[in-house]
């Protein structure tokens, strides 16, 4: 600023004095932001629904994104993190939901439909993507496993330029998701496009070749990196005396024969045991059979690990359920199959699972008569080849967090590492995996991610947002949905998606509202580009604009004066 | 053209006609309709002014104050409780020499609450140098839209002109509106001597020792006296033009009156009719309204209280303790004219109560029969008891 005057003037008397106190010079000198004890700061956090998801999907920035109508900037940053999301829209248990803080306003924003929306709407138009230039020239890369975690590692392993050879044990690629999901809740339509999507990055799948048979385990090593993702193969039998009459089928079975499109017979009445996800696909294939079904569970309903809107639909369906009941016999006659003997259950003590173990009530037996019984009590690995390059532990490959095994060029992940757990989870894995083998093989050593600051609910400025209802998902209508295998749950159209994305309210992440640049009293705060910045010299410190953020993105700290 | 219309309304054409920049108000009954009528225009387009909205009177004078110093014409309304908020903000707009001009419809000051007029409102801020117009018709109050600002620019001090809450503010009568381009010939556009400029950077209202703040204080006190002259000039240039005068002071049948009677605002109108009575029975009264009541019109009031025998005084407020204010103050201004005249001091009308001719009857009988004053101030029609003995 321009000195005017350094000369002190002096008024001879009030004639020659100005009507009002005024310095010929500014107040540039006067920086009032040293009255400041403590200062805001713009300090993005990640946003709930993000923290929520085990593969960490960008949900707050694609629907940003979304919001300004770059459905395609959008879906390629969906799938930096998820390269499926069709697929995770329609079979994830989706936590981000949970997370939503928009729950706190009114209900969660519907989060998998707007996945799903996404992720088709990128295959509608055949968005594609081109893999990097080759990272590590000279390295090859093999997956074993062709369901949802080996897929994800041999998709960012493409897209970073390497050779990816995938081998898959079955016909088809998809694993769980093709031979274990029914069609009424995954088209397979949906599923062969999507991953088409990730073969064109220049994936070689070779099917029908079982590693351990076909290709011989050893053969891994003239890979620089494998990923094993073979999932879990088997169902676990009761250990009963019968289970292998006739009428008794193992549940991954029987939606296998489904899926082939020759299902197995399970008479007019079915009863299914078990409490998970399989159970409930089971259930619901079973009644789209035909077939009266009964499912019987050791727990209460709290307990089931199935997604409960899995549970609710299967009631809905009519699946009706027997809670705290455990077979102990299998009830045959000239071999086939004619009911089961359960005992009744009460809950003890929670077991390592964290839930109530359920403890046999003595002299509670009675039988249930049934046409068949498909055993769905959770399913065990067939990794046994895999001993002899790694270590193993129960039938699970052992690894460390990033997914290493003992073998040094070996990495591994999904249900055979996890045990049973879910899609998102194996998704996650591959990409981890892949990270760190992409590290490994170029010798550039992976950024470590640091802590993340979780926005919480309490940091959202409620009077910003008006309740406005959550568009829900539409389900067929009930009386059509148990004759058919067609998909039960409707997609949003293009009018829905924009408005509940409109529900948003970015947690955590700045998307340039400008509500502190405009409470900002001492006009400290500016702004370019949709993006502000804090005058020190002039913020005193009052942190207006921390407590009006409508969305947590303001911080603040201490300062020593 | 004439238009029949209220008087907060005859407000709102008078600060358009005025071509006012800048309007800063937060709504207060019996004030809202001037504001309202005001963002209606703004929201048009009808007047190119920039509307701000605020969350108290104590806010709506910080952005006035603000906006002239910025170099616009900036204008607000308020009333009762609203102004008394403004406190502060009403030194400020004197300490910085800014011409705002400002409507107070006068309302009774809570508690308890009381929507209906009188003027402690005002008269509470006598001393914080604003010029204060008391207005008895809605022409009156628009022309004096006009006329504060022609004076308040001259001196570089506010102006708050007044009107009674209902009997003025809600009460249609016809006024000559005229539009901008019209009234230009009488107020030209504001041209500021100082004001902020982004590229010029200056800083106001600094701290000032007391080696040069007596001095300022001294030429506020200077500058307000010459309001006298210039509101009478003013009054005489926008007669020439437009025909219409009020004078700061208006003497009604004032002639050879031995007894005169002084009002303010809306109480005068009624006056005049009583006045007319008596005069018709040939008594010697007559009637002084009294417009002008800061700067005070010392000189003035003395010369037209030297020719009267007895001075009457309707006071539409309380000085608790002392009296009536207009009474004081002219008491006041008669002290030291080198001359006595007794002065009658009448509260009447207090919290919206009827003024009626019957009052105004009551209170000239009580003069005429009475030599002196026997009590510093009367209260007229307190329930239940004798006038003459309320004190």
């Amino acid at each position: 600023m321009k000195k005017k005057s350094e000369k002190k003037r002096v008024f001879q008397g009030v004639e020659d004095m100005p009507i009002s106190a005024i310095s010929e010079s500014d107040m540039s000198w006067n920086k009032t932001g040293s009255w400041r004890n403590v200062r805001p700061l713009y300090d993005t956090k990640t946003s709930p629904c993000i923290a929520g998801c085990p593969a960490e999907t960008n949900i707050q920035g694609y629907i940003r994104l979304m919001q300004e109508n770059k459905y395609e900037e959008a879906a390629k940053l969906l799938w930096e993190k998820n390269p499926m999301p069709s697929v995770c829209g329609r079979v994830c248990f989706h936590p981000c939901t949970e997370k939503c803080a928009r729950g706190g306003i009114e209900e969660p924003l519907n989060i998998p439909s707007i996945e799903r929306f996404l992720g088709d709407w990128a295959l509608d138009h055949g968005i594609k993507e081109t893999a990097d230039a080759e990272a590590a020239p000279g390295a090859t890369v093999a997956v074993v496993g062709g369901g949802p975690g080996g897929l994800s590692f041999a998709y960012y392993m493409a897209k970073k330029g390497y050779p990816v050879t995938l081998y898959e044990a079955k016909e088809k690629l998809g694993g769980v998701l093709r031979y274990g999901i029914p069609e009424y809740r995954l088209p397979k339509d949906i599923l062969d496009r999507e991953i088409g999507r990730i073969l064109s990055l220049g994936v070689n799948a070779k099917t029908a070749h079982d590693v351990g048979q076909k290709v011989s385990v050893e053969e891994l090593a003239n890979y620089s990196a494998s990923f094993l993702a073979i999932g879990l193969q088997k169902s676990r039998r009761l250990g009963l005396e019968g289970e292998d009459s006739k009428g008794v089928m193992a549940g991954l079975a029987f939606l296998k024969s489904v899926t082939a499109g020759k299902p197995g017979a399970i008479g007019r009445r079915a009863l299914v045991i078990g409490g998970g996800n399989t159970a409930m696909d089971v259930a619901r294939s079973a009644i789209r059979l035909g077939a009266e079904v009964e499912v019987v569970y050791r727990r209460t309903r709290d307990e089931m690990p199935a997604i409960k809107d899995e549970v609710e639909e299967a009631m809905a369906e009519g699946a009706k359920f027997t809670f705290l009941a455990a077979p102990v016999a299998i009830l045959g006659e000239n071999g086939s199959f004619k009911g089961i003997r359960v005992q009744r259950m009460e809950l003890g003590e929670p077991d390592d699972s964290g839930r109530r173990r359920p403890v046999p009530v003595k002299g509670s037996e009675y039988e249930i008569a049934g046409d068949s019984l498909l055993v769905a009590a959770g399913e065990l690995s067939n990794a046994e080849a895999f001993g002899k390059v790694i270590e193993m532990t129960n039938g699970l490959m052992v690894t460390d967090d990033v997914g290493h095994t003992s073998n040094e060029r070996i990495f591994a992940g999904g249900d055979v590492v996890t045990g049973a757990a879910t899609v998102i989870e194996a998704i996650a894995r591959g990409r981890k995996a892949a990270k760190y083998v992409h590290a490994k093989l170029t010798g550039v050593i992976a950024e470590v991610e640091g802590e993340k600051k979780i926005m919480s609910m309490s940091d959202i400025n409620e009077a910003y947002f008006t309740p406005t209802n959550r568009v829900a998902t539409a389900h067929v209508p009930l009386e059509t949905m148990r004759d058919r295998f067609g998909e039960v749950k409707q997609g949003f159209a293009e009018d829905d998606v924009q408005k509940e994305i409109a529900r948003c309210m970015s947690c955590g992440v700045c998307n340039a509202c400008d509500i502190c640049w405009m409470f900002c009293p001492d006009a400290a705060i500016s702004r370019e580009d949709g993006v502000y910045t804090i005058n020190y010299d002039y913020c005193k410190g009052c942190l207006i604009c921390q407590h009006e953020c409508p969305r947590g993105v303001i911080s603040s700290e201490r300062e020593d004066i | 053209m004439k238009i029949v219309m209220e008087g907060n309304h005859a407000v709102s054409y008078g600060a358009k006609a005025a071509e006012v920049d800048v309007i800063a108000a937060y709504p207060i009954t019996p004030q809202t309709q001037i504001v309202e009528l005001l963002s209606e225009m703004c929201a048009s387009g009808e007047l190119n002014a920039k509307f701000i909205k605020v969350e108290s009177e104590h806010s709506a004078m910080a952005a006035a104050v603000g906006a002239s110093a910025a170099g616009a014409r900036a204008f607000t309304a308020t009333s009762s409780q609203g102004l008394l908020l403004m406190h502060e903000m009403l030194h400020w707009a004197v300490g910085a020499r800014l011409p705002i001009v400002m409507a107070n419809v006068n309302r009774s000051v809570g508690p308890p609450w009381n929507v209906w007029t009188d003027q402690n409102d005002t008269l509470s801020q006598r001393d914080v140098g604003w010029l204060q117009v008391y207005c008895e018709s809605n022409q009156e109050v628009f022309d004096t839209v006009l006329h504060s600002f022609w004076v308040s620019e001259k001196l570089s001090l506010p102006t708050m002109l007044i009107l009674d809450a209902f009997y003025l503010s809600h009460t249609s009568e016809i006024v000559d509106v005229m539009e901008a381009e019209e009234a230009r010939k009488f107020l030209p556009p504001f041209e500021p001597k100082q004001f902020l400029n982004p590229a010029d950077p200056l800083s106001f209202g600094n701290l000032t020792a007391p080696d040069a703040y007596y001095e300022l204080r001294y030429e506020i006190d200077q500058d307000l006296r010459r309001g006298i002259d210039l509101m009478k000039q003013a009054d005489k240039e926008f007669e020439k033009l437009y025909g219409r005068s009020y004078g700061i002071i208006e003497e009604y049948r004032t002639d050879g009156a031995e007894i005169l009677l002084f009002t303010s605002g809306t109480i005068t109108g009624t006056s005049r009719v009583v006045i007319d009575e008596w005069r018709d029975r040939g008594k010697k009264v007559g009637l002084v309204k009294m417009r002008l009541f800061r700067p005070f019109p010392v000189d003035d009031v003395r010369r037209i209280c030297r020719s009267a025998k007895k001075i009457a005084v309707i006071d539409r407020n309380i000085g608790f303790s002392i009296g009536g204010i207009w009474a004081q103050e002219i008491r006041a201004a008669l002290y030291g004219s080198g001359y006595y005249r007794p002065v009658f001091g009448y509260i009447a009308g207090i919290g919206g109560r009827d003024v009626t001719p019957d009052t105004v009857n009551e209170i000239l009988e009580h003069v005429e029969h009475l030599e002196k004053p026997d009590q510093d101030v009367y209260w007229i029609g307190v329930k239940h008891e004798p006038v003459h003995s309320t004190r």
